[in-house]
């Protein structure tokens, strides 16, 4: 798809932290290195650790022993989908925070997760939806859905305020776990699924889910790298947007397409893990600072690196049992929102 | 907050809180009566005072009569807790739920369970302590929203915050706890993720009455001085009250009534609310009659949504406190729209 924004004026000079950060391609660098090292880890490091060579046989010379199996059929699948789940988060929550211009918005506190939970559960028990690419689109439809009616109240209720905004939309989250929880009941789900599309997991989840997962991430992420340079001007006030020329209506709208994509795609593959949104975007400002098409990116990495990192933690928190990875994310997001609401962030 | 002239509160509460009562009874009797199969009031009344056939007694005294009973409890002591979060933070929008206290009663007794019970998952200790469990982690909830919102505690939206976050906390704190402890094998999960009144026992009925008592005793005590508190720092000291530890007083009981509540029941949501409003609309000013008629209301708000969900979803247990996210959080969005100013 070839999405064509007119942005032409002078070259933006978006104000930059005074404090010196090593040069761009080497912070990208350090974090690929970074997320390599942290696959590594996910594939070896569990119930049972593995020795690299071993992950190594097993991965090109796949013999059916049990070692084999655990890491090709296990390991390999978290490894890869919890990566994906955590760029799409990152990214997305890069745009939200952006679009609001509120430092405490993210999918999960706009009720965006919540939404696309409720569309996958509703979509697969009332629908019989089971293929992985009308999940992902139930579930995009369900973030788009409650971030139009979120940001519609929003603004009937007297601007949108940033702790105003959030409010209404944690309000829509607990809404939205609600009706999950009623979907699920009704239909006699096990708890472990309920669990599942209320906080969120990387286990059991087949590798194929990626294969639809993976190029809807991809293309929600190019989407956003597009509008890179409008969303620059969009931190601004509309004002200033509008007089660079930026067409407000369509980028805003492209961006809650983005948004949606990248929310819906990440919660068919691993339901709604909890505030990497929130979290991941604070960290790629303060590595690569604010403009878009180094932001994004970096997101995208820091996310990657943040949700697998998790996904490890998740295996030791409660050893033998795993805990669910929404609950580790939930926890550390929940603290850094108390952090940035009493600086005054938002 | 409140916008009806004072002196149609004053000859108007014993008539509305009188309306209120009689709705109560005939709900509380009807949740009885209704279920898989119908049992008449009359029948039921004589069930309660020994009277009726074998099937009969088990339905009711078994089976239907301890839910209503905890229900009724349980809902009006969240609500009577709204009532005096709402009274002494001065702001309309508080309750239980979004500072943080029912995540925190939750955490506390799954937190109990876990690291209380040995390897056949039995409970070391007796499950009398649980509510004092539940007490705690209300308290420690209460007081951490409090601590960190500091100065921003005047901004009633602000304020509300910290609590959602301190909840997002303990609650998914409560979810890895969950897995530690004998509550996930014994599918009781659902009550700490939504609040469900089924499968509760006389016994812990006996325990949450026996400890509610004294503290609505208290709470009628401290009534009395309830209306200072809702003006500000000045005035309340030129009265010759000391706020601050009133204030701190008045946390306590709500935190003890939440924990209470919660401690059986799980994370019931919004009724701390929605109940308070409504009585203040219902009832008036009165101080008095604002306390028992959100307790009425609050009983009637848990009471029938556990009737809802036990006759439209009969046979499944879809959790009680659904029903009441479902109402309440549009009521949530209501309030907030109609809430411009005291942003932060």
């Amino acid at each position: 798809m070839t999405v064509n924004i007119k942005f032409s004026g002078p070259p933006l000079t978006v104000p930059s932290a005074t404090r010196q950060r090593p040069p761009t391609p080497a912070i990208y660098a350090g974090l690929l290195v970074a997320l390599c090292a942290v696959m590594l880890v996910s594939i070896s490091v569990g119930y049972r650790i593995y020795g690299l060579d071993q992950v190594w046989q097993a991965l090109t010379a796949f013999d059916g022993s049990e070692t084999a199996v655990v890491i090709a059929n296990l390991r390999l699948p978290r490894a890869v989908i919890a990566p994906l789940v955590g760029a799409g988060l990152g990214v997305a929550g890069v745009l939200v925070q952006t679009l609001s211009r509120n430092r405490i918005a993210s999918p999960d506190t706009l009720g965006l997760n919540a939404g696309a939970s409720l569309g996958v559960v509703i979509a697969s028990f009332w629908f019989g939806v089971g293929s992985m690419t009308g999940l992902s689109l139930a579930a995009a439809l369900g973030a788009l859905a409650t971030s139009v009616l979120v940001f519609a109240i929003a603004s009937s209720a007297g601007g949108l305020s940033p702790i105003r905004i959030v409010l209404i939309g944690v309000t829509f989250a607990g809404l939205g776990h609600s009706l999950v929880e009623v979907v699920l009941t009704t239909n006699e789900a096990q708890l472990s699924q309920l669990l599942f599309w209320l906080s969120g997991a990387f286990v059991d989840r087949p590798l194929a889910l990626a294969q639809t997962g993976g190029p809807i991430i991809a293309i929600g992420g190019a989407l956003a790298l597009l509008l890179a340079r409008p969303l620059d001007a969009l931190q601004a006030d509309d004002a200033t947007a509008t007089g660079l020329g930026v067409p407000l209506f369509l980028v805003r709208g492209l961006s809650f397409l983005a948004v949606s994509l990248l929310t819906g795609a990440a919660v068919s593959m691993a339901g709604p893990v909890g505030f990497i949104g929130l979290v991941v975007p604070h960290a790629a400002r303060w590595l690569v600072g604010l403009r878009h098409g180094r932001l994004i990116p970096a997101a995208a990495l820091i996310g990657a690196i943040y949700a697998t990192l998790a996904d490890v933690i998740a295996r030791f928190v409660v050893y033998p049992t795993e805990a669910p990875v929404g609950a580790i994310t939930a926890v550390v997001g929940g603290v850094v929102l108390l952090v940035l609401l009493k600086r005054r962030a938002a | 907050m409140n916008d009806l002239p004072p002196v149609a509160g004053k000859y108007r509460y014993p008539l509305s809180l009188g309306a209120i009562a009689l709705v109560f009874v005939l709900l509380a009797l009807s949740a009885v009566a209704f279920g898989s199969s119908w049992i008449a009031f009359d029948q039921i009344i004589g069930v309660i005072f020994g009277a009726g056939e074998k099937t009969q007694k088990v339905i009711v005294l078994q089976l239907r009569l301890p839910r209503v009973v905890m229900a009724i409890l349980a809902g009006g002591g969240m609500a009577v807790a709204g009532f005096l979060l709402q009274k002494v933070t001065r702001n309309s929008l508080a309750s239980p739920g979004v500072l943080g206290v029912i995540d925190g009663a939750a955490l506390g007794v799954v937190l109990f369970l876990a690291l209380l019970s040995n390897e056949s998952n039995a409970l070391v200790t007796s499950i009398a302590y649980q509510p004092v469990a539940a007490a705690i982690g209300a308290f420690v909830a209460i007081a951490l929203v409090f601590m960190l919102s500091g100065r921003q505690a005047s901004s009633a939206i602000r304020l509300l915050l910290f609590g959602i976050a301190v909840a997002a906390v303990a609650k998914a704190l409560t979810v890895i706890f969950m897995l530690i402890g004998p509550i996930y094998r014994a599918s009781q999960a659902q009550r700490w993720l939504a609040g469900a009144v089924n499968e509760v026992n006389w016994g812990e009925i006996q325990i949450t009455a026996i400890a509610m008592l004294p503290i609505m005793a208290l709470v009628l005590l401290a009534a009395r001085r309830l209306p200072p508190a809702d003006l500000d720092e000045v005035s309340a000291r030129a009265v010759g009250l000391n706020l601050p530890v009133f204030r701190i007083l008045i946390f306590a009981l709500a935190a003890a009534l939440t924990a209470l509540s919660v401690a059986f029941v799980g994370a019931v949501g919004f009724i701390g609310l929605m109940a308070p409003h409504l009585a203040r609309l219902l009832v008036g000013r009165n101080v008095y009659a604002g306390i028992v008629g959100s307790f009425l209301l609050g009983a009637i708000f848990l009471v029938s949504a556990d009737m809802i969900v036990r006759v439209t979803f009969s046979p499944l247990e879809v959790p009680a406190g659904t029903v009441t996210a479902i109402i309440g959080a549009p009521y949530f969005l209501f309030l907030l729209m109609g809430k411009q100013r005291n942003d932060g």
